[in-house]
């Protein structure tokens, strides 16, 4: 998550309005989604990864690196639809175990192919967001599309204290190494209950002093910020409805005339 | 100078737990427009407390304070009034700064004291541009080094053109680039007519540059005066464990000596010093 965060800052698409990227990801993830087709999935997961990739300027393996991490989950959760144990063999293959098979049916077995194809390029779509978009950049596309105040408030305020409460912590966790705090299991789970209690009090007492802070600059009750705004590219938008329409049309026919 | 009075305190007392000790003890002063005030004393002789009472954001216990010579009620519109004039740039920047973005960052306070947007965006342009803040102005806040946290927490104060700004301990945990750079900021201020208040430990620093220095002893004013006087009561120094400025001792080891005449006035710094030891070779 980190490492995504601080790939996002420097992407090469950073600078690109953020109401356009989130559209497109949102739209594609949507199309893509609804399509259920392992074509439409496959060009989306590679127009989404190029982008990310060439565009974005994200080193590859640890793009793909990225990619792996939702597979596992994907691969172990559609096994369950590609096999079957039965006592009759189904069409694909049957591996005879005694008197019952390990078998798979083609029909269940594209559909699971099919359904990691689609979670894949979904995911794909969202990678792409966050691969290239800053999250205080979300946070105002969802203010513009009327998302609750307080909850964007809150995702803001969440989002600046995850890095100080990393921050404080790993801190504690040092200097609990450093004094051997960690040498065995038994001590190790006894700084490990420190470090949480120690870092409940410090971040009650960081929340006091922020509001305090706040405060001073006038705070009454409603954070109200500006955002620096990347004006949308005609060229740009114009690109990604051409792209989207052509998706949609490709997802049609690939539903209803193939 | 202006002699008009633009902060006063009169005897303050606030305890954070309603015992016996007393983070203010009948804490007296009073601050003149424009100047430059030093404000120095031991951890826990109640700097900060006091600074939080400039705010409003604690309420002595008893006491009033005073803002233009009119007494601060605590009701909603006089906090807002007193907070949108008198600005804190607090010691730890991560307890100050809440965006992840730095423009955020910048426009929260002028936006709270209800200027345009279009105003806001111009103001907050100008300020990254003069606090230098242009070469990682794109930066999330977690990314930023200590001293440019220390910039943008300025910037921050400074961009709701406050008439005072209290600095809590600016230089602490900075290298000696951003000190300097905090104290060209800092000097910037007097010129703009801001009164400036800092909490400072570095004694060379406040005798030079401070107009007026303050000395904090458990919750009162021990002393109250221009540096040199401050600086030179031995006695006051000493309860206070603080050394005298390095200046000030040679300059006045060098008149016992009689290698300079003591009518000379102070030198607040080396520089001088050396002009005086030059023209008696002459």
């Amino acid at each position: 998550m980190i490492t995504i965060d601080k790939l996002c800052y420097h992407s090469g698409l950073r600078y690109e309005n953020a109401g356009e990227k989130f559209a497109f990801a949102v739209v594609t993830l949507m199309i893509c989604v609804m399509s259920r087709s392992m074509a439409v999935a496959a060009v989306v997961l590679a127009v989404m990864g190029g982008l990310t990739v060439w565009k974005g300027k994200i080193p590859l393996i640890r793009y793909l690196r990225f990619l792996t991490v939702p597979l596992a989950f994907l691969v172990l959760s559609t096994a369950a639809i590609m096999f079957n144990i039965s006592k009759t063999p189904l069409d694909l293959f049957a591996v005879s175990l005694g008197e019952w098979y390990l078998t798979a049916g083609s029909h269940s077995f594209f559909y699971a192919l099919q359904l990691i194809f689609t979670a894949l390029a979904a995911v794909s779509c969202l990678y792409f967001l966050s691969f290239t978009t800053p999250m205080p950049d979300i946070l105002e596309v969802l203010r513009k599309l009327h998302c609750p105040k307080l909850l964007i408030e809150m995702m803001l305020l969440i989002y600046r204290f995850i890095f100080i409460l990393l921050d404080t912590a790993s801190a504690i966790s040092t200097s609990q190494d450093c004094r051997l705090g960690n040498r065995n299991y038994r001590t190790a789970l006894r700084s490990f209950g420190m470090l949480g209690s120690v870092l409940m009090i410090r971040a009650v007492n960081r929340s006091n002093r922020l509001y305090d802070a706040m405060e001073t600059r006038c705070y009454d009750g409603t954070i109200r910020v500006l955002s620096e705004s990347h004006p949308p590219k005609r060229k740009v938008v114009a690109l990604i409805i051409g792209f989207e329409l052509l998706l949609f049309a490709f997802a049609l026919w690939r539903r209803f005339f193939s | 100078m202006s002699e008009e009075i633009i902060l006063k305190a009169d005897e303050l007392r606030f305890s954070y737990d309603d015992d016996n000790t007393h983070s203010l003890n009948g804490l007296s002063l009073e601050i003149k427009k424009g100047q430059k005030v030093a404000v120095m004393g031991a951890n826990g002789s109640g700097k900060s407390t006091f600074f939080l009472c400039c705010t409003g954001i604690l309420k002595p216990q008893s006491g009033k304070l005073f803002f233009h010579g009119k007494e601060l009620t605590y009701g909603k519109k006089d906090l807002l009034d007193l907070r949108s004039k008198v600005g804190i740039v607090f010691q730890d920047p991560d307890n100050q700064l809440f965006c992840a973005s730095v423009y955020q960052e910048i426009s929260f306070g002028p936006l709270n004291l209800g200027i345009s947007e279009e105003k806001v965006r111009k103001e907050v342009e100008d300020m990254i541009e003069r606090l230098e803040i242009t070469p990682f102005r794109h930066k999330p806040t977690h990314a930023l080094s200590g001293g440019q946290k220390k910039q943008v927490s300025i910037a921050d104060i400074l961009v709701m053109h406050p008439e005072i700004i209290i600095l809590d301990e600016p230089a602490a945990a900075l290298d000696p680039r951003h000190t300097v750079m905090v104290n060209h900021i800092v000097n910037q201020m007097t010129k703009d007519g801001i009164t400036v208040l800092m909490a400072t430990h570095d004694v060379n620093y406040a005798y030079e540059w401070a107009d007026e220095v303050i000395l904090f002893e458990s919750g009162k004013v021990l002393m109250q005066g221009s540096p040199r006087q401050v600086f030179s009561d031995k006695e006051i120094l000493k309860k206070t464990n603080l050394e005298p400025p390095m200046v000030l001792e040679f300059f006045e080891s060098l008149c016992r000596k009689g290698i300079l005449d003591d009518s000379l006035p102070a030198p607040k710094n080396l520089r001088t010093l050396e002009t005086y030891i030059e023209e008696i070779k002459n």
